[in-house]
């Protein structure tokens, strides 16, 4: 069934847009054609000319006041200064990472020549600059004025949409314009627009026919009743132009129109009421049948009209009723039309009077038409308008949408469409669906639930008693496929923390292994869970290759997960290496606008693995990438990962900017603010020792240990690691050695942190023997990473300092202040204790130590390699400004500049420094030490 | 939280049935409409619903308890 509906030619286009699926594209990005009997209103239409001189236009008006025919019009006319750009909008929009994917390509079909990359973020020098900085920065290269005319902006609500387009109009170039068509003031500084004289406005009662374009009207309709029928007409109906639509209508089909106008001007009926009432009891019985059965639906095709019983001939019905024009508008260039909201309104509601109990079987047939035509997600709202769970689960898991609701924007549509599913649905489809939902909103523990349940109801369905093995129904490789994925992204749960763990290898009967020594339990729980993640990982790759190419290649998201979900295992149990490798593949497989959300994931988890194993540098630079995606992208706040923002928390304590510690805290606040700092183990963890390093470098030891959960409280190995040695640090710094070798006892895992910070510990106590040899332990360990490298230096040189050999010490110092000066690694050096300070600064100048340890002692990164694009004078002149909270006219007049030349410098700043608000321009800037 | 809008001219059944949570009343040269509203988005939602139907809300108030 179902060809003709999508037999829209491939432009090639949509590949920009992998997660629409939606075959009506091209009518959104078409000027609507002119209705039948249009109306050329030139005082609007100059109107619309006159304001197109200047950055924004604004149509408001309530339905049916004929504020698309206008912009439409206008854009097909002469009228406009340059090409115009179309989107017509609808609410499904409303995801800024939609929205501004269909604004690119809107604009992209209208100037051939856009600067390539604006869309495409993962393209390379683009990094660490978000989408609206660089469609602004685009906007200043046109050659020509462009309009961008966004139509029905009402629809889409919410605070983020019009919040980047605020940013767009702040920053646009002088020959950008902007046409918006709404029912509702949009979300915009309306007020200062007007007193900047920098708005249009055409508003209801501009809208409103007059008396002359009422009769044009009735002319074009081949009515020509006298002057005052036409005055009484305006006055009745208000110059509403969908009434007067109606009005013509129903006096075309009458033969004493005069009659007509006289009953409907003495009615005391509301205009649309009455109207309505005439054009509906003028349908057949059967066309009746057929709009009321479609009224389920948002827009209407044949063959769709047919499959919900509309009676066979829907096709030749809704020619007519598009021919007439009354209510019926065709979707340009396809088969497909709206029915007027009018109309649909009291359509939905007489289908519910007239035959009660039909709608969600309505539902459940269309589900599986647009299924069939390719429309999934849309399939997918009316099966759960249909309450059809199990066709809806089915469907989803079958068209690998479980990935689409974990990584893309098109998640919001997928979860709200499941939002409704009660617990109570039997099966193992639904428990997984369920079970991704969860997953979804960032509750593993749910997820770990739904997905028992999944196993559960798929063990009862298989044959009992003794079938042999191989005749077991296999469940399709898609449902396979999405079980795999689920329990490899999920992870472990807190209650599989079993006795092979953590908890068990610090029991008393550890002392037997020499009290020196930590649990080299290598292969407890963490290995099983470890393997548990790579068989799944694994499982996912097999199936990928059973499923039909073509299915694959429009879910890359899959992929991406599936690597995202290996790092963040390989992560969990320490594997640092691996998972920085598996997290920068993961990055790499993100490669489309749908993937963002993924990618901003992926790249927080890559720099949070970098910011542990010392590579500071990197991880600043993938953070920030990390953190460019969530302005105005993609990347919704229930999306947003706090990964990125813990990274570069711990790059600030990592390097021991004390002026900094501000930013720490915020970084901190803000990761704790996303929804899966507190839900994943090892984030959470990661947050409670920064909060506890935060504490400790003001000094203040008790809240310090107050931050950190006591011993247990993680499951995996990693963050029980990470938690152990922190409570270790805090215990040195207060001269507890006792305590500092009680707590690394607690750390269930191997590799090198912990043998050092037990030597530490016991060359305090005074055991600088049992201190060397777990040093050369340590050291041994293939994987050291650069902070472990550098603190067990500083564990030999302080007990070469304690050995009065003070040339040895110095001679380590220096080599452990070479390896960490790259990176700027101060903390260890702060942990080290105050040892450290006398050795760096009580000798004369002839030693090496003072000189190369300058830059230990030398705050702040300015004279230091910037990761940034420096800025300019004058940029940096221009932040100042903004610094002092001027706007752009206020600062155009302190530097003498054109306001043109401070908004290029100011979109100059923002790509540099990789933000897309002035607060965040000051913030950064501080953070960089460049203001 | 109970709601009443005042709504300009006569509305006819064939509008009104599009609020089936509301009941109606007619006043002079006007309709009033109300009943239970469950939240903020509910309310703006009404107020939509009237737009679409071409509906002109003259006031709109909260009820006592």
């Amino acid at each position: 069934m179902a060809s003709t509906g999508h037999a829209l030619p491939d432009t090639g286009a949509r590949t920009t847009l992998p997660w629409s699926g939606d075959p009506l594209l091209d009518a959104k990005l078409t000027v609507p054609a002119a209705p039948r009997a249009h109306v050329a209103r030139h005082r609007l239409l100059d109107g619309l000319s006159a304001g197109a001189a200047g950055p924004l236009t604004l149509i408001t008006g309530p339905a049916g006041t004929g504020k698309t025919t206008l912009a439409a019009a206008w854009a097909r006319s002469g009228g406009p200064p340059g090409p115009v750009a179309w989107l017509t909008l609808d609410m499904y929009d409303r995801t800024p990472g939609v929205f501004w994917s269909y604004v690119v390509e809107a604009l992209r079909r209208a100037l051939p020549r856009l600067p390539d990359g604006i869309g495409m973020p993962s393209a390379p020098g683009d990094a660490g600059t978000s989408l609206l900085t660089r469609l602004a920065a685009a906007t200043e290269r046109l050659p020509a004025p462009v309009v961008l005319v966004l139509d029905g902006f009402e629809k889409v609500a919410g605070r983020r949409v019009p919040a980047g387009l605020e940013f767009l109009l702040e920053h646009a170039g002088p020959l950008w314009r902007l046409v918006i068509t709404s029912r509702v003031d949009p979300l915009l500084p309306l007020h200062r627009y007007r007193a900047e004289d920098r708005l249009t406005e055409i508003r209801g009662a501009d809208l409103a026919f007059t008396p002359h374009e009422v009769a044009v009207l009735l002319r074009r309709h081949d009515l020509r009743p006298p002057e005052d029928v036409v005055q009484a007409l305006t006055r009745r109906t208000e110059g509403w132009a969908a009434g007067l639509r109606l009005c013509a209508l129903a006096m075309g089909r009458t033969d004493d129109p005069a009659a007509f106008v006289r009953s409907l001007v003495s009615s005391e009926q509301v205009v649309s009421g009455y109207l309505l009432a005439e054009v509906l009891d003028a349908q057949s019985a059967a066309t009746t049948e057929l709009l009321l059965r479609t009224s389920v639906l948002d827009r209407l095709h044949p063959d769709l009209a047919n499959a919900l019983g509309g009676g066979g001939d829907a096709e030749a019905i809704l020619a007519r009723l598009t021919r007439e024009n009354a209510f019926v508008e065709p979707v340009p260039g396809t088969t497909w039309c709206r029915v007027h909201p009018l109309f649909a309104e009291v359509l939905r509601t007489q289908l519910r009077i007239r035959h009660p109990g039909l709608a969600p079987r309505l539902h459940a047939r269309a589900a599986r038409w647009l299924a069939g035509a390719g429309c999934v997600t849309e399939a997918l709202e009316h099966a759960a308008q249909a309450g059809d769970w199990q066709y809806a689960t089915w469907l989803a898991l079958r068209q690998l949408l479980v990935g689409s609701l974990l990584a893309t924007p098109e998640a919001e549509r997928v979860a709200g469409a499941f939002a409704g599913m009660p617990s109570s649905v039997p099966g193992a489809e639904p428990a997984l669906v369920a079970a991704a939902c969860r997953l979804a909103r960032q509750d593993r523990a749910g997820c770990r639930t739904h997905l028992a349940a999944a196993e559960r109801a798929r063990d009862e369905r298989r044959p009992a008693g003794p079938h042999p093995r191989g005749t077991d129904p296999q469940p399709h490789p898609e449902v396979a496929l999405t079980h795999a994925l689920l329990r490899l992204l999920c992870g472990p749960g807190d209650g599989e923390r079993g006795e092979h763990d953590g908890v068990g290898a610090h029991g008393p009967h550890r002392g037997g292994r020499g009290d020196g020594d930590v649990g080299g339990d290598g292969d407890g729980g963490d290995g099983r869970r470890l393997r548990a993640a790579e068989e799944a990982a694994r499982a996912v790759s097999d199936l990928q290759r059973q499923l039909p190419a073509g299915l694959v290649r429009v879910h890359p998201e899959i992929e991406a997960l599936r690597l995202h979900g290996l790092a963040r295992a390989f992560l969990g149990a320490g594997r640092l290496g691996e998972a920085r490798h598996l997290g920068a593949e993961a990055v790499d497989a993100c490669t489309t606008d749908a993937t963002l959300p993924l990618r901003h994931r992926a790249l927080g988890l890559l720099a949070l693995a970098e910011s542990a194993e010392g590579a500071l540098t990197s991880a600043e630079d993938h953070a920030l990438r990390a953190l460019a995606l969530t302005e105005g992208q993609g990347v919704g706040p229930d999306q947003c990962s706090g990964a990125g923002y813990l990274a570069l928390a711990v790059v600030v304590v990592e390097r021991d900017e004390r002026e900094d510690r501000e930013a720490a805290h915020r970084r901190l606040e803000q990761a704790l603010a996303c929804p899966d700092v507190p839900d994943d183990p090892v984030l959470a963890a990661e947050a409670a020792v920064l909060r506890a390093r935060l504490e400790l470098s003001r000094g203040r030891w008790e809240a310090a240990l107050g931050a950190l959960p006591g011993p247990g409280a993680a499951g995996e190995r990693w963050p029980a690691q990470r938690l152990a040695l922190t409570r270790a640090v805090v215990a040195l710094a207060r001269g507890d050695h006792r305590a500092a070798i009680a707590a690394v006892h607690d750390v269930p895992a191997d590799g090198p942190a912990p043998l050092i910070a037990l030597a530490g510990a016991h060359l305090v106590a005074g055991r600088p023997d049992r201190a060397r040899r777990l040093l050369d332990r340590a050291c041994g360990s293939p994987r050291l990473s650069l902070p472990d490298r550098v603190a067990a230096q500083l564990v030999r040189a302080h007990a070469a300092v304690l050995a009065d050999d003070r040339t040895t010490a110095q001679r380590l110092l220096v080599d452990a202040l070479d390896a960490a000066r790259p990176e700027r690694l101060r903390r260890p050096f702060t942990d080290a204790g105050p040892w450290l300070r006398h050795l760096l600064g009580g000798i004369d100048g002839t030693a090496a130590a003072p000189a190369r340890g300058a830059w230990l002692t030398a705050r702040g990164g300015a004279a230091l390699p910037c990761p940034v694009t420096p800025l300019s004078g004058r940029e940096r002149e221009v932040l100042g400004c903004v610094q002092r909270m001027m706007t752009v006219d206020e600062i155009a007049a302190e530097l003498t500049l054109s306001v043109n030349t401070v908004k290029t410098h100011l979109r100059s700043v923002y790509r540099k420094l990789g933000v897309s608000r002035r607060r965040d321009a000051v913030e950064r800037a501080r953070e960089l030490h460049v203001l | 939280m109970r709601y009443e809008f005042r709504v300009t001219g006569d509305v006819s059944r064939l509008l009104s049935e599009a609020f089936p949570e509301l009941r109606t009343e007619p006043a002079r040269r006007e309709t009033l409409f109300f009943g239970t509203v469950s939240d903020e988005a509910h309310l703006y939602g009404l107020l939509a619903r009237f737009q679409d139907l071409g509906l002109r809300v003259e006031e709109m108030r909260r009820l006592p308890e």
